[in-house]
């Protein structure tokens, strides 16, 4: 196989430079990967908020509130001065502060219209919680309250119970927690630039070497049939390609290889193997048009670069203005990047979640086959008129 | 027959660069084609090997039609083209090895192939270095180690020795008649008149597009009127010398440049000795004298009218 040992020669000499974007794209999701190893990786984590009671009334009702509270959040002691409550919610020492009032529990019992004076910092979310948290104790002890005459422990023993049952939600969709694809949506997105940079750089060249006329001819003189030959060639490139995805996704599932083991790694993987195909196609067609090594360079720059940008590979797509977007979707990569938002955020692998990455998916490959096309054509355009 | 062309025409638009060419060359001659830049050889073998497509003709190689799918007759070409046809991404040793590969499959004999062709053109020295670090005379000699490293029957050097120094160009030339005794017929295109006549047993001239002469050197040099050409260096001669000088017999032409007496003569007995027995008796004083055979330059001059290098 002369031919396809000659590929692969050509590309070792092209090696020292697709390091320098492979080096650089690992180092680059290195860096990434440092970064947002935290807790969130996890999953869900329940934070909790820092509050303050001030308390007058020792009933075991408002015990067994202040017990509950803690579970939700930190109680932060503090002294009943107007200064030192308002220096703790201004400098966020506390986002809520409760005061109950002395004789609480003795009116709550008779059924008088009872008060629980709040303060907290406006639009706070953490505030929203302490009242569900508050309004349901009291909505349980209200209901305790009017169906027997029982006293302030009782209550209290009986809602403590009630709220320690826990109730086991099913997701719809199954039955693992959603892990973090974020890393991986990352990486892969960005694996379009390099991977783009890469190919067109390998596989180009190649092109590039072969179109020469006088080394066509020269080939075309020895008996190694054109279907042989052609098969060598594309085999080579096939191979290159191959071999460049499989080292940069492979980094991925090392990088990242608590959230890999899941359906969307497929997809992920899936998606940019298409998306691989495409870049191929493009390269092909690049080494179609240019007539030198550093037009090769000049359209790596403009080609891989230049859909990176307005596509979302550096800038997530929410970011990016509607037109800019739209001008974005007449390049692969766009589709590419929307491929793996989707994917990211997948919890469920039925044929209707999916359809939508397929979708996306199909794109870049209809894409990968235009370019293929017109790449054929073109040079095939340029061996008749080199024979004419 | 090795190579049989008949009727060959190839035209781009108006301009005809290969009309009605036939040509035959025989096993084991060294066929030159000989004619000035422009003159169709290059456009003539490119057609032979069915990398152009030509318009009207025959073309056989070993006996069999010449196609672009001919691949049985392919094996035993050996091809040298005029533009060095090398890739500058592989070393001296890889490039000869890949073109030697197109050929010969079994590994150890394509490797015994590769040290002979690589011994043959004196490369050695240079296995690892890559195109662009050799000289121009190497590259020319790289060109030739990839065309004939699969020691093939018949070998189509296409203007090898262009812009060659004249070591380099020795050894080429060396080179091509030791492959020839080792058996492999060669067509060797060339608009260098002595290379042609060095090496070549028969030799087509060409000029644009159309064969002007051939046969062997001798026969060609019979062809054309011109037998002697005499140069003498002579001092203050007079007009009326050189109208007697031209008087002579068997004198067709004579100028006088530069101290330089030119006489051309047809053939004939004596021409050296009746120009010298005038300058004696005319007491003309002079200095060198020389005499030559005329080459193939006169030959393409005399039935063109122009030099073979316009």
């Amino acid at each position: 196989m002369p031919v396809f040992k000659l590929c692969l020669k050509i590309f070792k000499q092209k090696l020292p430079v697709m390091m320098i974007y492979v080096g650089l794209f690992l180092g680059i999701s290195l860096l990434i990967a440092g970064a947002s190893k935290t807790d969130r990786e996890k999953g869900f984590v329940q934070s909790k908020t820092n509050i303050s009671v001030i308390n007058y009334d020792q009933s075991p009702l408002v015990a067994g509130l202040i017990n509950g509270l803690k579970e939700i959040a930190h109680i932060v002691p503090l002294e009943d001065e107007p200064s030192t409550l308002q220096d703790a919610l201004y400098y966020r020492k506390v986002t809520y502060i409760l005061r109950i009032p002395e004789d609480f529990t003795e009116k709550f019992l008779a059924g008088d219209e009872v008060w629980i004076e709040k303060t907290g910092i406006p639009n706070s979310i953490d505030a929203v919680y302490v009242d569900l948290q508050v309004n349901q104790y009291l909505r349980i002890a209200e209901l305790y309250k009017s169906q027997s005459h029982m006293d302030s422990a009782t209550i209290a023993e009986h809602i403590k119970r009630d709220m320690e049952i826990e109730t086991e939600v099913k997701l719809n969709g199954g039955d693992e927690v959603k892990q973090d694809q974020s890393y991986a949506m990352f990486y892969y997105n960005y694996l379009a630039y390099s991977l783009f940079s890469v190919l067109i750089l390998g596989i180009s060249t190649i092109i590039l070497v072969f179109n020469n006329q006088d080394l066509r001819r020269r080939n075309a003189c020895s008996p190694i049939t054109a279907s042989s030959s052609n098969f060598q060639f594309i085999l080579a490139n096939g191979v290159f390609a191959v071999i460049c995805w499989a080292i940069m996704v492979g980094f991925c599932i090392i990088f990242d290889y608590k959230n890999s083991n899941t359906p969307n790694t497929l997809l992920f993987l899936m998606n940019s193997f298409v998306f691989t195909l495409c870049a191929v196609s493009i390269s092909f067609l690049v080494g179609n048009l240019v007539k030198n090594q550093e037009g090769i360079s000049a359209l790596t720059n403009v080609i891989a670069l230049g859909p990176s940008f307005i596509s979302g590979v550096f800038v997530p797509q929410e970011f990016l203005g509607e037109k800019v977007l739209k001008v974005a979707s007449f390049t692969p990569t766009y589709w590419y990047v929307k491929a793996n938002n989707t994917i990211a955020n997948l919890n469920s692998f039925d044929m209707a979640s999916i359809r939508e990455t397929i979708g996306y998916t199909g794109i870049v490959l209809g894409f990968a086959v235009a370019f293929l096309a017109l790449a054929l054509v073109i040079g095939k355009k340029k061996q008749l008129s080199q024979e004419a | 027959m090795i190579v049989h062309v008949e009727n060959l025409v190839k035209r781009y638009g108006e301009l005809t660069a290969v009309d009605h060419l036939s040509m035959d060359v025989r096993q084991g001659e060294i066929f030159g084609l000989l004619g000035p830049n422009g003159s169709g050889k290059t456009t003539a073998i490119n057609c032979i090997l069915s990398l152009l497509k030509y318009d009207k003709g025959i073309i056989e190689i070993f006996d069999k039609p010449m196609t672009p799918y001919a691949y049985d007759i392919k094996k035993d070409i050996g091809i040298v083209m005029q533009n060095v046809a090398v890739f500058e991404e592989l070393t001296v040793y890889e490039n000869i090895d890949y073109f030697c590969g197109l050929y010969i499959k079994d590994k150890v004999q394509k490797e015994a192939y590769v040290k002979e062709a690589i011994d043959f053109v004196g490369l050695g020295d240079f296995i690892k270095f890559y195109p662009k670090k050799l000289s121009g005379g190497l590259l020319r000699r790289l060109n030739i180690a990839c065309g004939i490293a699969h020691k093939p029957k018949l070998i189509i050097l296409d203007e090898p020795t262009v812009a060659v120094d004249p070591q380099s160009r020795n050894k080429i030339l060396e080179g091509i008649v030791a492959l020839n005794r080792q058996g492999a017929t060669i067509i060797y295109t060339s608009h260098y008149m002595e290379e042609v006549e060095q090496i070549c047993s028969r030799i087509m001239i060409l000029d644009k597009g159309r064969i002007i002469a051939e046969g062997t050197k001798e026969e060609l040099k019979n062809m054309i009127s011109l037998s002697e050409k005499i140069s003498v260096e002579v001092f203050g001669l007079s007009e009326a010398h050189v109208k007697e000088i031209g008087l002579l017999p068997n004198i067709t032409s004579v100028t006088y440049q530069n101290h330089t007496l030119d006489i051309k003569s047809h053939k004939g007995k004596n021409n050296l000795e009746n120009v010298l027995d005038y300058i004696r008796k005319n007491g003309i004083n002079f200095g060198t004298i020389y005499s030559e055979k005329p080459t193939l330059n006169d030959v393409f001059l005399e039935i063109t009218g122009k030099e073979l290098r316009d």
